[in-house]
């Protein structure tokens, strides 16, 4: 189901969040500036907190360039997850844009990245102890 | 240089290419049928029709006017580039495209002879205009014949290297790219595309790139494996290295890539079963997770 | 092999071009600071100069380019101070803002008019009948070249030399002038084809500066060339992020319209945004020219950013990795560089910053 993803008077931003179990999908559809970026941080954040989401997935496949802006980004969305105890799988990631992001000498850091959606959500499965479906086989 | 000073030289040219350029347009039908007449005379062209070789003749000899006329080669090029595009492939040869140019020069040099003749002072200063640019022209159209031939040969290069490089699926997310013989930097690019799209066809989880077959690697090549690996990885997908020797290994290590940082096992048997063994890894984790859930 | 380089050549050519536009800078600031007086104006068309320059450098003989940077920077004067005075004489004007008709508006749209007319006299008549048929009648070149039993190379080729031809005559028109020396049209028809071999035969670059009126008359020329092909050049301005996005999106629809694989697309367009979030973030506000360029063995995409931001100190090290002055990664400038064929960069510390990266295409 969508949520809202924007507060009164601002103007919509290019990104869904769906929820999914305890899981996250947020679906980039065009590159985000400043402002939206920042929106999208605060509303990523409220919602992990108001779900209790152990996972994040942010799919990227729209977009066809990615910058150091951009990369630094997403990096940094990546880690405030984590310190809300949500692991974030970049997914969707061009192979241009791939070539391009490794020779501006970019790199995501430890952030996971997965091919599409559906590995992604395995990935999370796999790191989570399969949070998708039942959020309390923690203890496997 | 005869004359008695470069600036009159260059006046008397001014002066005289125009009536040149009017002579020769004048001429057209006769000289170019001539030419093509001498074209295949000399057995030139053979592989084109008469046809074609009077219509191509027809479109140099307007070009070559404009030249003369202009002073700019930049359009013959044009033409000329265009021409061995559609001529290269229909076997024509180097020395068949200089003849035919030398020939027109002579037609050309030929009928002006024949028009001034009677006043020599006026038809030696009429051929001192007339041939730098002639030379000029026929230089033009060689090198755009040869460069244009270049390009077909690298072209032809790359599809060779195309086939030389597959990327073979193995099994379900598996690939592997064995490469064989001398990665240059251009070659290493295309692997890395070849590589990226491959990974998003297959959906691979991992790939295998074998380089029993590489001799050795320069610093460019060296890091253009590394981002490779790199990039390969932000697409969720895991690289083994095989068969990297000893020498290619220090290679890497001295231009300080972080061995540690890229997978690599011995031979491509090992590599394959490294790579079943992280799939199967994934797999028996997903099934275990599965068998929870009922 | 005449005009085709390797591979590696490309870096040293950058460089030279790079050191040669260093060693203008204090030429074509002499030139302007002895013509105007206001520090800022100078500063304004010192860059203004620059960029030109770079932008023609490609089409212009090495040996041409400080002549040319010279005679740029004087045009740049004049024009300034006709504009200077233009505003002067009309300042009265801004008061009267419902003034929709100026008289001198038709007169100069009767002279254009006549200037074209002339122009076109002065053409050949199958000249005028190929532009013609494909310039208003929209024509294709092949169909024309089917009719004419010639070869679309041909027809192309042929508009491409009336085209060059036609700009001449129209500016000499305009000027309502005659040549002053037998040297000045073949010196403005090479300038106006971007006929390096020939500009350099005919010592192009010494007859501007001998010659007033071809000096005058090859900016518009020269930036005619530029603009020639509407769709395949852009001036976008860049101030917001959103600039940012598209700008690199217009530069991947101009590279595409000259055969760049999608991979080296993606490598324009990221090189693209990198320069221009500089410009956002250190400027404020900038500008970005994104053109095709043809040589005569390859084509390419050159980008020109400027912006008016308080300059970089140390160029040599912005180009090293991990140097940063806003806490970013320090990918900008030394990951544009790598992704591009050539970048330089001219920077007067307190004036402005002036980036021109161009790649070329692989496979023509």
């Amino acid at each position: 189901m969508p949520t809202g993803n924007r507060s009164e008077g601002e103007a919509p931003i290019s990104v869904s969040i769906l929820r999914q179990g305890s899981y996250l999908i947020a679906s980039v559809y065009a590159a985000l500036d400043d402002d939206e970026l920042g929106r999208f941080q605060r509303e990523l954040i409220r919602q992990i907190m108001a779900f209790r989401s152990r996972g994040v997935i942010i799919d990227v496949a729209a977009l066809d360039v990615m910058d150091s802006f951009g990369s630094r980004s997403l990096r940094d969305l990546a880690h405030m997850t984590r310190l809300q105890g949500a692991i974030t799988v970049i997914v969707g990631i061009h192979p241009d844009v791939a070539f391009a992001m490794v020779q501006l000498g970019m790199d995501l850091g430890n952030v996971r990245t997965e091919l599409g959606l559906e590995e992604g959500l395995v990935l999370l499965d796999d790191l989570t102890g399969g949070g998708r479906l039942s959020p309390v086989s923690r203890s496997r | 240089m005869e004359s008695p000073a470069e600036q009159d030289a260059s006046t008397d040219h001014e002066q005289l290419l125009p009536e040149l350029v009017a002579h020769l347009r004048s001429s057209r039908t006769q000289l170019r049928q001539e030419w093509a007449n001498r074209i295949t005379g000399a057995s030139l062209l053979s592989s084109m029709t008469p046809q074609e070789i009077f219509s191509e003749a027809t479109s140099v000899y307007d070009n070559y006017v404009e030249v003369l006329e202009t002073g700019s080669v930049e359009a013959l090029q044009h033409y000329a580039q265009n021409l061995s595009e559609r001529i290269i492939p229909r076997g024509v040869e180097t020395h068949e495209v200089v003849g035919i140019v030398l020939l027109l020069r002579d037609v050309l040099a030929r009928s002006l002879f024949e028009k001034y003749h009677s006043d020599f002072a006026l038809l030696n200063r009429i051929l001192d205009a007339y041939e730098p640019a002639a030379n000029r022209i026929a230089n033009t159209v060689s090198v755009s014949f040869v460069q244009e031939r270049e390009r077909v040969i690298r072209q032809q290069q790359d599809s060779i290297r195309e086939l030389s490089t597959p990327v073979l699926q193995v099994r379900e997310r598996l690939l592997i790219l064995p490469i064989i013989g001398v990665l240059d930097a251009q070659r290493a690019r295309q692997l890395t595309e070849q590589l990226l799209s491959g990974i998003r066809a297959h959906r691979a989880k991992v790939v295998v790139v074998d380089i029993t077959g590489v001799p050795d690697v320069d610093v460019s090549v060296a890091n253009h494996l590394v981002q490779t690996v790199d990039a390969s990885r932000l697409m969720g997908a895991g690289v083994i290295i095989t068969g990297l020797s000893s020498k290619i290994a220090q290679t890497l290590v001295r231009i300080g890539v972080d061995l540690s940082k890229v997978n690599t096992v011995g031979d491509l048997q090992g590599g394959i079963e490294e790579a079943e063994r992280l799939l199967g890894f994934t797999v028996r984790r997903a099934a275990d997770a599965d068998r929870q859930q009922e | 092999m005449g005009g085709s380089e390797p591979a590696n050549g490309q870096v040293h050519g950058a460089l030279q071009v790079h050191g040669t536009l260093v060693e203008l800078t204090p030429l074509i600031r002499g030139v302007i600071a002895a013509r105007m007086r206001d520090p800022g104006v100078v500063d304004d068309l010192v860059q203004e100069t620059l960029a030109r320059v770079m932008t023609t450098a490609s089409r212009l003989d090495d040996g041409a380019l400080a002549p040319y940077a010279v005679v740029v920077a004087r045009n740049l004067v004049n024009q300034q101070w006709r504009t200077e005075e233009r505003a002067r004489r009309h300042a009265h004007r801004f008061l009267d803002p419902a003034e929709p008709h100026r008289p001198e508006d038709d007169v100069l749209r009767l002279e254009e008019n006549q200037a074209v007319t002339s122009a076109l006299a002065r053409l050949s008549q199958g000249e005028r009948q190929t532009l013609l048929a494909h310039e208003l009648e929209g024509r294709a070149t092949a169909e024309m070249a089917a009719e004419s039993g010639s070869t679309t190379g041909a027809v192309a080729a042929q508009l491409h030399r009336t085209r060059a031809k036609l700009r001449v005559e129209y500016l000499l028109a305009l000027e309502q002038s005659r040549l002053p020396s037998h040297r000045c049209r073949p010196v403005l028809l090479a300038l106006s084809g971007g006929d390096r071999r020939r500009q350099r035969e005919l010592d192009a670059a010494g007859h501007l500066l001998e010659c007033q009126f071809c000096s005058q008359l090859s900016g518009p020329l020269l930036d005619r060339l530029q603009a020639d092909n509407d769709d395949e050049e852009a001036l976008l301005p860049i101030q917001s992020d959103k600039d940012v996005v598209v700008a690199r999106q217009r530069g991947r629809e101009i590279a595409a319209q000259i055969g760049f694989s999608p991979t080296d697309l993606t490598l324009i367009a990221t090189a693209i945004s990198e320069i221009a979030r500089n410009a956002v973030r250190f400027a404020d506000r900038g500008q970005m020219r994104i053109r095709t360029i043809e040589g005569s063995a390859r084509r390419g995409v050159v980008i020109v950013a400027r912006d008016r931001g308080p300059g970089i100190p140390d160029v040599q090290r912005a180009l090293e990795d991990g140097y940063s002055t806003y806490g970013g990664m320090g990918l900008g400038l030394p990951g544009a560089s790598r992704l591009m064929d050539e970048l330089h960069i001219v920077s007067e510390l307190g004036k402005g910053t002036t980036i021109t990266m161009t790649k070329w295409c692989t496979d023509p």
